[in-house]
Parts: C-alpha cells; structure tokens; sequence
C-alpha cells in the first residue's frame, strides 16, 4: 500500500497562500500542516492541519530573516515533512532547503506576479527543487529545469 | 455599474481623483462605486467603502459592468474569470504607491495578451475610459486542474517508491 505523506504547505500570506490553496486537490490523502506569515488566512488554513505563523521577512531586513528562519528550522525538526510545496515568498524559500537539507522533496510553483524572470526565492530554490513550475511560458524557455502547464490563476 | 478598486494596503489618490475629473467632465454614462482603501482623496461624484469583504468584493465584481483598479494580479485575474472589462493604473513607486515596479510589469503583460487595458499615467485614463465601453478581453485559459493533476502524480509516485 502506498505510503501516506507528511507534507509542508508553505506560503506567505495573501496572493502566495490564494495560488498555493487554488491546487489544494493535489495533496488530498495526505497529511499536512502550514507555514505562513501573518494570522491573516490561519483560519482558513486550519483545515489543511497546524498553522504555524513565522512572521514577515524579506531579504532587506536580514535580522528578521534570522528570526523567521529559527522558526522555521524548529518547524522542520519538529515535523519531518517528506514533501515541502510553496509559492514562496521567502519564508517559503526557507521551508524547502531546510526540509530538502532533511531529505524532504521540494515542490516549487512560482507565483504569477513574476513576470520578467522567477522570483528571488524561485531562483534560490530551482536548483534543489524537484518540481518546479512557472505560470508563464516564456519563463520555462528561460530557464533549465523548469515546467510550464499554464496559469493556477 | 462600474466598480472602481485600488486594494487596501496603500492609498492610491491618483487613480481615485482622475476617475473623479473624468466623472466631472462627463465621460460616464454609468453610476459608480468605489472601494479605495486607505485612500484620502474623497471622490465627490460615486459612493466608496474602505474596504469589502471578499464574498461582497466578489459580488460587486461579478455585478459591474466593467471594472478600473490598480494592477493587482489578484482583481486582474478575477475580473477576467468573469469576463470584465477591465481598465489598471499600475501603482507606481515613485508616488510611494507600492514597494516596487512589479504592477507595471504585470499591466504591460496583461494588456499584450490583450486581456485589459492599462493608464499608464493619469492622463492617459480618459482616452481608455472611453476604450472600455468598446473593449471585450480576450479571454483567459487557466491550467488549475493540470497543475493540480501534474502535483497529484508527483506525490502518488514518491508515496508508491517508499
């Protein structure tokens, strides 16, 4: 019988979480539990197993990254997720190379406001990603080892 | 009706007032209402709300006629799942609108597919108000389903290997 999996949903709050939720049929049967940002969508995300809240941070503030990236390494220890799936940003990011650094798969799906070139936190997880997709199809023939399939949204 | 949206997280005065002086100088022949945010500017010729719940957002998206906001990718993409026209004026950072360019990236992509229109500039916005009487947006085709489908597989595999 096929194994069930432990799956990390990580997304930042707003139109990251709205894209990554869109495509909630594809984990059905499995068990999950969420990474995001801000208490703004933890109700909603309730549904998809424990809620953790790490806080906001970006790569312009690096003591708040430090702080959400403690977070994010108890989170990862705690859980042991075989698989990580973000839209990013970069708590998203920080999600998928700490689970990889564990052996956990890394799902990657960069959000569709990336339009000239993948998001920084896309480009930081494509090479340890094992299946990363873009919403638009002039960034597939951009870049090596990226799927086009059309848009989540 | 036309439903006129700039977000909640910054005001955006620009699109708010240009909407109003086209309002003045006649280029509607539709009421309008307007969600504008932290907005101070106060229009004198519709009705505006701070903010909308998203089931009322949804509704009043699905209601209108046609729809003018900002370049957010989220009104973008909703407007176009119910087949609205649609007007953007990105937020610009210059104007301390948004952190970053990146709406305008979006508007210019979305109006090359021939999606929507986009102001790019207040004055620009009475040429295309009078455009989107006219406009009908080529229509969208998003992949849910096969993206949903290709992750779906994805796991079913690692879950058989191990």
């Amino acid at each position: 019988m096929a194994k069930q999996l432990k799956i990390c949903l990580a997304a930042s709050a707003g139109g990251h979480t709205s894209q990554l939720l869109k495509l909630s049929r594809s984990w059905d049967g499995h068990r999950t539990f969420c990474v995001t940002t801000t208490q703004v969508l933890a109700d909603q995300l309730r549904k998809f197993g424990s809620v953790y809240v790490v806080g906001e941070s970006n790569h312009q503030h690096p003591l708040k990254v430090l702080v959400v990236l403690i977070r994010c390494i108890k989170i990862v220890l705690r859980e042991k997720p075989d698989v990580v799936i973000s839209t990013g940003a970069s708590a998203g990011c920080l999600m998928c190379l700490l689970g990889k650094l564990l052996g956990a798969r890394v799902i990657w799906i960069d959000s569709i406001t990336n339009i000239d070139r993948i998001s920084l936190s896309g480009r930081m997880v494509r090479h340890i990603a094992d299946l990363f997709l873009v919403q638009w199809p002039h960034l597939a023939q951009k870049y090596s080892n990226v799927e086009y399939l059309g848009a989540v949204i | 009706m036309i439903f006129l949206t700039v977000g909640t997280q910054f005001p955006f005065d620009r699109l708010v007032r240009a909407v109003d002086e086209a309002f003045d100088n006649g280029l509607f022949d539709e009421e309008i209402f307007a969600q504008i945010g932290q907005t101070s500017y106060k229009p004198r010729n519709f009705d505006s709300t701070i903010s909308l719940e998203k089931n009322l957002f949804d509704e009043h998206v699905r209601k209108a006629s046609s729809v003018i906001s900002h370049a957010g990718v989220g009104t973008i993409t909703l407007a176009l799942d119910n087949q609205k026209p649609l007007l953007v004026m990105p937020r610009l950072k210059i104007y301390g609108e948004v952190v970053n360019d990146h709406q305008v990236a979006i508007a210019q992509k979305f109006e090359e597919l021939g999606h929507i229109l986009v102001a790019y500039q207040e004055e620009h916005l009475p040429k295309k108000i009078i455009e989107l009487k006219s406009f009908i947006p080529r229509k969208r085709h998003i992949q849910t389903e096969a993206i949903a489908n290709r992750i779906a597989k994805f796991l079913q595999s690692l879950a058989n290997s191990q």
